[in-house]
């Protein structure tokens, strides 16, 4: 079997939001002998590196982006296991809404936005009781846990999740973001959640830089 | 199946019957009062009909001539620009948007003082207009202080005009024989006279004095576009209170005796020129003494005038997207807004003053580039709803259930393109909106304005068209020497 694969076929292809295409040009690659890594690195990432691009220049929009999205979402469906076994190196979030808070709207766009950024996303839904945030944390091990909330009434909600990460002692484990019309940079750092997101596009930049500046801090140590 | 369905909003300020009072009451007028008209040639033709003329210029015409007249207009004149499309569809219901004219001040935006316009200038604004894309047609902005003769400023201009702008235009000109130049330089674009009839490149501008005073040039250019089958507007400028009536009815019928005078007078010069019905009808201001171009009475007068122009069969110029603010702030805004939206749900077939700021005596390129969007907003609201059953989205509905999302769907992927997308307002949140300097609008306008005007360059003349043009522009100022 000769190497003729082309990465650009599956960059092009989160870019259009060809959603099948790419999985099969995923699962081709596969075939090929492209390693996960590659696949990922070269390929799915670079698309959706360019669509994020597009998007803040206003060449690309919301229905486009998250076609782009569940397109690198479906690609990265076909390697997610292997690359797991490797290294584990895949994020995994747990996101949902508050108790006594229907709106999902929100937190399901940044769930899309999260796994175009290649996450394995939780959802747990809409009213879920602090418990539930806890339960899923322990269980999935997530970097990230998003919570949202959009109204005032329930915005105190999202500390006592926090609160009660700290009583179950896994509080260090997890990055928690926040997200929700009236939440602000203020409130998040007053109830000590580590990353606020005032929209959908954000979220996922906001999220990196997070990381890229802690893994520069712990290297520096 | 047989039903009736709105595809664009209705708006009407005046009922079939209040219209015909109107009408009348203009009949009446020029059978009583009639109107002075100071042009041989025009007195003569008025001789040789059934109008009176008696011994002070005064004409006065009966009900018949006019309502015989009023019949031979056409319901549609099409302009191509000298890109070559057939762009400007000037019909009823069909709005089109564009610059006034010959203002005499422009906003210099390096220094922000007010300063005489220049040539230059003129194909600034051109240029900006060339690009804009909710500009449909172009008149002069301002009036060049630096042609060499005041006799023939108008050819200079038109040249510059044409530099600067492919769209189609509407032009001013100084008397008849300036007209003939301007036509002339068309007809050159065009490719000859029998091509500019089919493909008119411009509308001549023509207006009256109010109240009810035809001077020589005006009357000049009336019946040399008569003759060639230019199209032109006739636009009674009344101001009530002042030139008209104080009550917006008696203005209207001060202003359509006006127009139907000029009816009159080109049917009986050559029949069924593309003759367009105007009027800039507003209020002088009781405390500043200025005629107010951003008064609600100028919006609903318009649309008024509009109404009567649909009821009669003529083709309607009416005025939008201008200000009496000095500087475009947040008065202009309200101003322009208010104007062009009336003047959209009317169903005008032009709109022009687009960019008129200080009660129509400062040329702003910035209000040009802020109106281009509001035009954009007006025609959003013009298209109106669409009601078939894709567009009901009713298994879409279902589909989604309650709790669903639409934002993935097909459906919203292949139809929110159809909304508006502004260029200039600001739809981030707040932290993204800072984090993009915290702009205001009118930073925003005056970003996009010198972006556009260092960015956009206008497909040129062709060379030989230029020199034959030029050669007209110079035969003018030769005639005029000395």
């Amino acid at each position: 079997m000769t190497m003729t694969f082309d990465m650009k076929e599956i960059v092009n292809g989160v870019i259009k939001g060809k959603i099948d295409e790419v999985k099969a040009l995923a699962e081709q690659a596969l075939s090929e002998g492209i390693s996960p890594e590659e696949i990922s690195s070269q390929g799915l990432v670079v698309g959706m590196d360019a669509v994020g691009e597009r998007w803040k220049n206003d060449e690309m929009f919301m229905p486009e982006v998250l076609r782009s999205a569940k397109a690198m979402s479906s690609g990265m469906d076909v390697i997610r296991d292997q690359l797991a076994e490797k290294d584990n190196q895949v994020g995994t979030m747990v996101i949902g809404t508050v108790e006594g808070d229907l709106h999902d709207i929100g937190k399901d766009l940044a769930a899309m936005m999260f796994e175009g950024a290649g996450y394995k996303v939780v959802n747990l839904g809409v009213d879920q009781p602090s418990e539930v945030f806890i339960e899923a944390v322990k269980e999935h091990r997530p970097q990230l846990l998003g919570i949202s909330a959009l109204l005032t009434t329930t915005m105190p909600r999202m500390g006592d999740i926090i609160n009660e990460l700290k009583e179950a002692g896994i509080r260090e484990q997890v990055t928690v973001i926040i997200g929700g019309a009236p939440v602000t940079d203020d409130f998040s750092e007053s109830i000590g959640a580590d990353i606020y997101a005032p929209n959908a596009r954000s979220g996922v930049e906001r999220a990196r830089e997070f990381f890229k500046k802690k893994s520069a801090e712990s290297g520096s140590n | 199946m047989n039903q009736s369905i709105n595809r664009t909003p209705r708006f009407r300020v005046l009922s079939d019957d209040q219209i015909e009072r109107i009408y009348f009451a203009a009949l009446d007028v020029l059978e009583r009062a009639g109107a002075m008209v100071f042009q041989e040639d025009a007195l003569e033709l008025f001789r040789q009909s059934d109008a009176v003329v008696d011994t002070n210029n005064r004409v006065r015409v009966p009900a018949s001539m006019v309502e015989q007249a009023i019949k031979f207009y056409p319901r549609k004149i099409t302009l191509q620009g000298r890109d070559g499309v057939r762009s400007l569809h000037i019909q009823k219901d069909s709005a089109s948007f564009g610059t006034g004219s010959d203002l005499p001040f422009c906003y210099d935006r390096k220094t922000g003082e007010r300063r005489r316009t220049t040539l230059a200038d003129i194909r600034d604004a051109a240029r900006l207009c060339d690009v804009l894309p909710n500009i449909d047609f172009f008149m002069s902005h301002g009036i060049a202080s630096d042609a060499p003769l005041p006799e023939t400023y108008d050819r200079h201009q038109f040249l510059s005009m044409l530099e600067g702008c492919t769209k189609p235009m509407v032009v001013t000109s100084v008397d008849g024989e300036g007209l003939e130049d301007l036509w002339r330089m068309a007809c050159v674009v065009q490719g000859g006279e029998d091509e500019f009839r089919l493909n008119p490149l411009f509308v001549a501008y023509i207006e009256p004095i109010s109240p009810l005073k035809n001077d020589r040039t005006a009357v000049e250019k009336l019946l040399f576009a008569a003759e060639k089958g230019i199209p032109a507007m006739y636009t009674p400028c009344p101001s009530a209170g002042a030139t008209a009536p104080s009550t917006i009815a008696g203005m209207l019928v001060q202003s359509l005796a006006e127009t139907l005078l000029a009816v009159v007078l080109c049917h009986l010069k050559k029949p069924g020129m593309p003759l367009i019905m105007g009027g800039v009808t507003t209020v002088l201001d009781m405390r500043k003494s200025t005629y107010s171009y951003g008064a609600p009475e100028l919006s609903l007068a318009s649309a008024a005038n509009t109404d009567i122009s649909k009821w009669l069969n003529l083709l309607m110029f009416s005025t939008g997207g201008c200000t009496d603010a000095k500087i475009v702030d947040e008065q202009a805004a309200a101003e322009m807004t208010t104007s062009l939206f009336y003047a959209s749900l009317s169903g005008a077939s032009l709109i022009h003053d687009v960019g008129y700021i200080d009660s129509g005596t400062n040329a702003s390129l910035e209000a040009l580039v802020l109106n281009d969007e509001i035009i954009g907003m007006c025609r959003q609201f013009c298209k109106g709803i669409n009601t078939e059953k894709e567009y009901l989205a009713l298994d879409l509905i279902d589909e989604q259930g309650p709790g669903g999302e639409y934002f993935t769907t097909d459906h919203t992927y292949e139809h929110w393109r159809e909304w508006f997308l502004p260029k200039l307002q600001d739809r981030s949140d707040w932290e993204t909106w800072v984090a993009n300097g915290s702009k205001s609008m009118t930073d925003r306008v005056n970003e996009r304005t010198q972006h556009l005007l260092d960015t956009h360059e206008t497909e040129p003349i062709p060379e030989d068209l230029h020199k034959a043009i030029k050669e007209i522009v110079d035969a003018a100022d030769a005639r005029h020497a000395g």
